[in-house]
């Protein structure tokens, strides 16, 4: 019995195998920092959508959040015979980690694209094969303050609910130690008090004045919904109406956590799509986000274009695959001056 | 002489009876931690003990409940799972997507009628029960560690949630919109104390906990789960059938599993391949700090709850305390470690 | 021949290249005891694992009430009024008494539900009928192992078994314990159910039994009545041969006092003002009951529990342990009573076996182990303890329990001690590779050794000791001379302060 069971488990793990692997070995390796983050995954559809448009093979490899699982999958790649890399580099925190896959790449005379997570201009800069698609981390947390600030100035007796003349907020991070949460955090605030000051308004007042971050942060990292929904629903239990005190502002690092909170607001009758509603903010514009707009029970986001992002690598690497200059063909207007760095733009998402 | 001995002897009295004073202190070191901790946080932040706060201690508490049961079955084996955490999230993003509204635009299956939930919740049940089954098959039948089998079935489960989050509209986007049907279900609320509501979730974990004491203590199967934990190679030479029981330990923690992700799905309301990450470290955890001994076939219902809410009350009391979420982990972490010590102290016998 | 219970004809079973039980008979009578004996290897087991279904047999026939059986297991056996008490109880400690006896097939209702107030009275019923004083709630770990072993044979009862195998049941037991058995044995017996009782202590057979069969070699050698037996003619019969005295020679001679306990009392438990002296190559018994606190003395010494006061003086200086390995330093030795739990490596070879206690003495350049000069050591004890053993690499459980001794006597030879504490040395051990042990204990002696035996079994510390200290309560009761005392007075004494 136990013989014939380990049989069909080996048999079936060999038809596995041989189901999923696919004999390319040249053509784009595409890493991801990990498959588990929303956004990346619309990036990753979109993207093999866009290779299979221009007839590019491809390989996808998810590096689970782990600089070491990427860097020892790039080296597999290579010896592969990768003819380009494209990598959403795990570790932002310093260069080591892209500079040494730059170093394996330059070694194998291979184009590196990286995307998405930021490298600094230095290790671009290193390797003449060598580009980076992204953002500007700092836009984002610009843009939403910038929004913020808008939509408090046109609205802010509405959002003032118990008339104190004060707006307090309560902030969602989505990780600690990554450029894109810190500067979100920053800037979604600090642009935000900016414009209500010039226009004779006091700052914006977080909620709980005995937590000296003015941030709540996802611990395992993951700008998780479950997250923020804990927390929302934990600061409702004493910031309320029935307190005098409710929370009047709500801004999130990422859409999943706006979800989250939402969620939370509605247990307790606000945001449900009725005029009861605490404006949230979040960055990403996921198709939930947008549809909670549609809804009314969400205020506004950052859009990331995810499709713009994937054409755009596309591109570039069918560039990279031609043996043409990289940036053929791209956007001069989105290109930083004095580095190979493309700046897909963000935009502002009310609703339509 | 007699004098002497009568003062010897009231000095032993008295000793005897500090020494217990300070054995009864030891013992119960958790429960005066845990009224301490209240009082204190009280004193801070007099707001947390309002009813509102309470509920929502309880209902966060609630939500946890049935993933630490079925681990504490799998810990009273002398086992432990892994792949807890996968298996809610891979429950809570199927079980939201089949219970996406019509109208939804980003619906996952647009074709697809909102089926109903009590259909859902047994897929749900089904999707959990046939993990637990196999977890529990491998570890019977192949001799395996639980930890290793777990590991595995953690990692081919969160393989499947990856795979499934990309089908259909979805392109591994988080799944939302859910179904009035279904929300107000699970968060919907049929009693309220005062201006707060208590979701139903809360009854279902109630209803959850009630039945799992009635199989742990009073069914032939909770006994022999105990009996297996305490010493396998005793309950089989007595006629249990200890591959059996095994199995149906880990299928019904798999099938709690299965409940935990079908709550998580409306009460967070976004579900991705995060849902659930780590989850059954956290049950662990409150396992072992109620009572739950690795020593295998020791564990009381009563135990988990109060693990799963002493856990909360540290989450919800720092928060409240504004104290750094880095302080957290270390105070979590001493908190298990002196709990378990506290525990076993129970097991060693003085020498 | 109307009350035969149970005939196992001609068992056959061979293993490959030995013939383990050749053409063995056994006929158990209603309401008799039956001693099985032979030393160590000569087949009971083997015939019991046939009985019970473990093994296989390759021929023969078991008939039980006249009708032809062959268990599937010992789960099969029991439901059919076979049980056995073994000598290593296996129980769910954790769980109650009454959990424990009706394990796998608790009373229920809707076969789901366990009645747990019938599982109650069921098992009330039983301990009264065998007059065992338990609480069906108790937990198992907390009652002594004398106790445990009640409940085992009250599980055996509650199947209505019909034959009863005892397996060495008096090993963990004191004499007072014994007592309350043998009371039980006989209410068995009265009952109508057959007993099969497996021992080595020959005094005890010779006192329950009504027959008694001598196995030898995988062969059955006599079946006589017990009434018609001593000491000297079940020896005889095991081992082949007339073994001339069951101890050997004394040819140690004690000199000066080496050690010195003076008013030594203990923390955590009952060990309360104790002193004496030991000298240098003489052998010490330590007489009492169990529980009378022998081997919590013996652990004090050793390190191993907390002193509240008292003094040890070795060589005149006093000694201070802070743990087993000052003790290790100092010259101590102790060989533990629980051979399984605390003495052997089960898994690990003859030679980890015998060099762990000693590793720091191999270490080179305070790096590497010195496999060659372990290699040696091991040979050593192999030779100087007759250890039988096909190579040092054998895992030690592979060895029979008087090998296994003599390995763990060799490991603390090595750390070549002043002073070896022996906590039951013979316990479990067949007849001959006893002999073998005491004459290892004499010839340590002889060679300058003190040595500390704690022994249960009163005809061997009288057969070896110099003198015997005799502990009550937790004190001693008394100090008697080996040659001119007898087991009435040592058993006064050990009654002293119970």
């Amino acid at each position: 019995m136990k013989k014939i069971i380990t049989g069909i488990l080996s048999i079936m793990l060999l038809l596995n195998l041989a189901g999923c692997g696919n004999g390319k070995s040249g053509g784009a390796h595409v890493f991801y920092y990990t498959y588990s983050d929303t956004y990346i995954s619309n990036v990753r559809a979109k993207l093999g959508d866009s290779f299979n448009k221009m007839d590019i093979s491809y390989h996808d490899y998810d590096s689970n959040g782990n600089q070491t699982t990427q860097t020892e999958q790039v080296q597999t790649a290579i010896t592969k015979g990768a003819k380009a890399l494209v990598v959403n580099v795990v570790n932002t925190g310093s260069d080591d980690a892209a500079s040494g896959i730059i170093t394996q790449a330059t070694k194998a005379d291979i184009p590196v694209i990286f995307f998405n997570r930021e490298v600094s201009d230095k290790v671009v800069n290193s390797y003449k094969n060598c580009v980076f698609v992204g953002t500007d981390a700092k836009e984002a947390g610009h843009m939403q303050g910038e929004m913020i600030g808008e939509y408090l100035l046109n609205n802010y007796d509405k959002t003032d609910l118990n008339g104190d003349g004060k707006i307090s907020y309560i902030l969602f991070k989505g990780e600690e130690g990554n450029n894109e949460a810190i500067y979100r955090t920053q800037f979604a605030v600090e642009d935000a008090n900016n414009i209500l000051v010039n226009a004779g308004k006091p700052e914006l007042e977080f909620y709980d004045i005995s937590n000296p971050n003015k941030y709540l942060v996802d611990k395992n990292g993951q700008w998780s919904a479950a997250a923020a929904n804990e927390y929302m629903s934990t600061a409702l239990t004493s910031f309320n109406d029935a307190n005098n005190n409710m929370i009047e502002l709500v801004i999130c690092n990422n859409d999943g956590m706006a979800e989250g909170a939402i969620t939370a607001l509605s247990s307790v009758g606000y945001n449900t799509g009725s005029k009861k509603m605490i404006p949230v903010f979040g960055v990403d514009a996921t198709d939930a986000a947008v549809e909670l707009i549609k809804n009314n029970r969400m205020t506004g986001t950052i859009k990331q274009d995810a499709n713009l992002m994937a054409e755009t690598i596309a591109v570039i690497t069918s560039n990279a695959l031609n043996g043409k200059d990289l940036l053929d063909n791209i956007d001069k207007t989105y290109i930083d001056k004095g580095v190979a760095k493309v700046r897909i733009p963000y935009s502002k998402y009310l609703g339509q | 002489m007699d004098n002497n001995q009568n003062v010897s002897n009231a000095n032993k009295r008295f000793k005897v009876n500090k020494n217990t004073i300070i054995e009864f202190l030891i013992d119960n070191s958790l429960y005066i931690f845990i009224i301490a901790a209240i009082i204190a946080i009280q004193i801070i932040s007099p707001m947390f003990l309002s009813i509102p706060s309470i509920i929502n201690i309880i209902s966060l508490s609630a939500a946890n409940l049935p993933l630490a049961l079925g681990i504490a079955g799998c810990i009273i084996l002398t086992g432990t799972d892994l792949s807890a955490g996968r298996i809610v999230g891979v429950v809570a993003c199927v079980s939201a997507s089949l219970l996406q509204s019509t109208g939804y635009a980003n619906k996952m299956f647009p074709d697809l009628n909102t089926m109903s939930v009590y259909t859902v919740f047994i897929i749900a049940l089904a999707i959990g029960g046939i993990v637990g089954l196999i977890n529990g098959f491998c570890t019977a039948k192949f001799h395996l560690h639980p930890f290793i089998v777990t590991l595995s079935t953690q990692l081919i489960v969160y393989g499947f949630l990856l795979m499934y989050l990309m089908i259909g509209n979805n392109n591994g986007q988080s799944i939302s919109g859910l179904d009035s049907s279904f929300t107000n279900l699970i968060t919907g609320s049929i009693l309220s104390i005062g201006e707060t509501a208590i979701p139903n979730f809360v009854w279902f974990s109630i209803i959850i906990t009630a039945l799992m004491w009635f199989i742990w203590n009073k069914t032939k199967f909770g006994k022999n789960m105990f009996a297996v934990g305490s010493n396998p190679d005793a309950a089989n030479v007595s006629g249990v059938n200890v591959t059996r029981t095994i199995i149906y330990v880990f299928t019904l923690a798999g099938i709690l599993y299965g409940v935990t992700g079908f709550i998580e799905a409306a009460r967070i309301g976004s579900n991705s391949a995060a849902t659930g990450l780590n989850y059954e470290l956290d049950a662990i955890a409150a396992c072992v700090i109620g009572g739950v001994s690795f020593v295998g076939g020791i564990g009381k219902i009563r135990g988990v709850i109060i693990g799963v809410v002493l856990l909360r009350i540290i989450f919800v009391g720092l928060t409240f305390l504004g104290i750094d979420a880095n302080m957290q982990y270390v105070i979590k972490g001493l908190i298990i470690l002196i709990a378990c010590a506290i525990d076993m102290r129970k097991y060693l016998v003085k020498k | 021949m109307k009350n035969v219970l149970l005939e196992m004809k001609n068992i056959t079973k061979e293993f490959p290249g030995v013939k383990a039980l050749d053409n063995v008979s056994l006929i158990i009578e209603k309401g008799t005891v039956h001693a099985l004996m032979g030393e160590n290897g000569a087949g009971k087991s083997t015939l019991m694992k046939c009985l019970f279904g473990i093994y296989a047999k390759d021929g023969g026939a078991i008939i039980l009430d006249g009708k032809e059986v062959n268990f599937k297991n010992s789960k099969d056996a029991l439901e059919n009024g076979v049980a056995m008490v073994h000598q290593e109880l296996n129980q769910a400690l954790k769980r109650t008494v009454s959990d424990n006896i009706w394990l796998g097939r608790y009373p229920t209702y809707f076969k789901t539900i366990v009645n747990e107030k019938k599982m109650y009275n069921d098992t009330k019923q039983i301990f009264d009928s065998l007059n065992i004083k338990i609480n069906p709630k108790t937990i198992m770990s907390s009652l002594p192992v004398s106790q445990r072993q009640m409940v085992e044979i009250a599980k055996a009862v509650s199947y209505n078994s019909k034959i009863i195998v005892f397996d060495e049941p008096t090993s963990s037991l004191n004499d007072t314990e014994v007592k309350h058995l043998f009371e039980i044995i006989n209410r068995l017996k009265e009952k109508g159910c057959g007993i099969i009782y497996i021992s080595h202590k020959m005094e005890e057979i010779l006192e329950i039994s009504d027959y008694v069969t001598v196995m030898r070699d995988g062969m059955h050698i006599a079946t006589h009545k017990a009434s018609d037996m001593n000491i000297d003619k079940i020896i005889k019969l095991m081992v082949g041969r007339e073994l001339t005295a069951r101890f050997p020679e004394k040819t140690n001679k004690p000199e000066d006092v080496i050690l010195k306990v003076e008013e030594l009392s203990s923390t955590h438990n009952l060990l309360n003002n104790i002193s004496f002296v030991l000298k240098k190559g003489e052998i010490l018994g330590i007489a009492g009951l169990a529980g009378s606190g022998r081997t919590e003395l013996l652990e004090n010494i050793f390190g191993l529990s907390e002193r509240k006061s008292g003094k040890i003086f070795l060589h005149g200086k006093e000694l201070k342990i802070k743990n087993t390995n000052d003790s290790v330093k100092a010259g101590l030795a102790l060989v533990t009573e629980e051979r399984r739990a605390n003495g052997i490596f089960a898994i690990l070879d003859i030679l980890s076996n015998a060099t762990i206690s000693n590793l720091s003495k191999y270490i080179k350049f305070n790096l590497f182990l010195e496999k060659r000069k372990m290699k040696s050591d091991t040979d050593n004890v192999i030779k100087s303890m007759r250890v039988k053993t096909p190579s040092q690499s054998t895992q030690i459980r592979t060895l029979s329990g008087g090998n296994q001794q003599k390995v763990i006597f060799g490991r603390w030879m090595l750390t070549e001690p002043e002073i070896l504490m022996l906590d039951e040395p013979t316990r479990g051990i067949d007849v001959g590779a006893k002999y073998e042990i005491y004459q290892l204990i004499i010839e340590m002696a002889q060679n300058g050794k003190s040595i500390i035996m704690v022994s249960s079994e009163m005809p061997e510390l009288l057969g070896i000791c110099d003198r015997i200290i005799v502990m009550s309560g937790g004190t001693i009761a008394g100090e008697v001379n080996p040659a001119t005392t007898n087991q009435e007075e040592i058993m006064s004494l050990a009654s002293k302060y119970v």
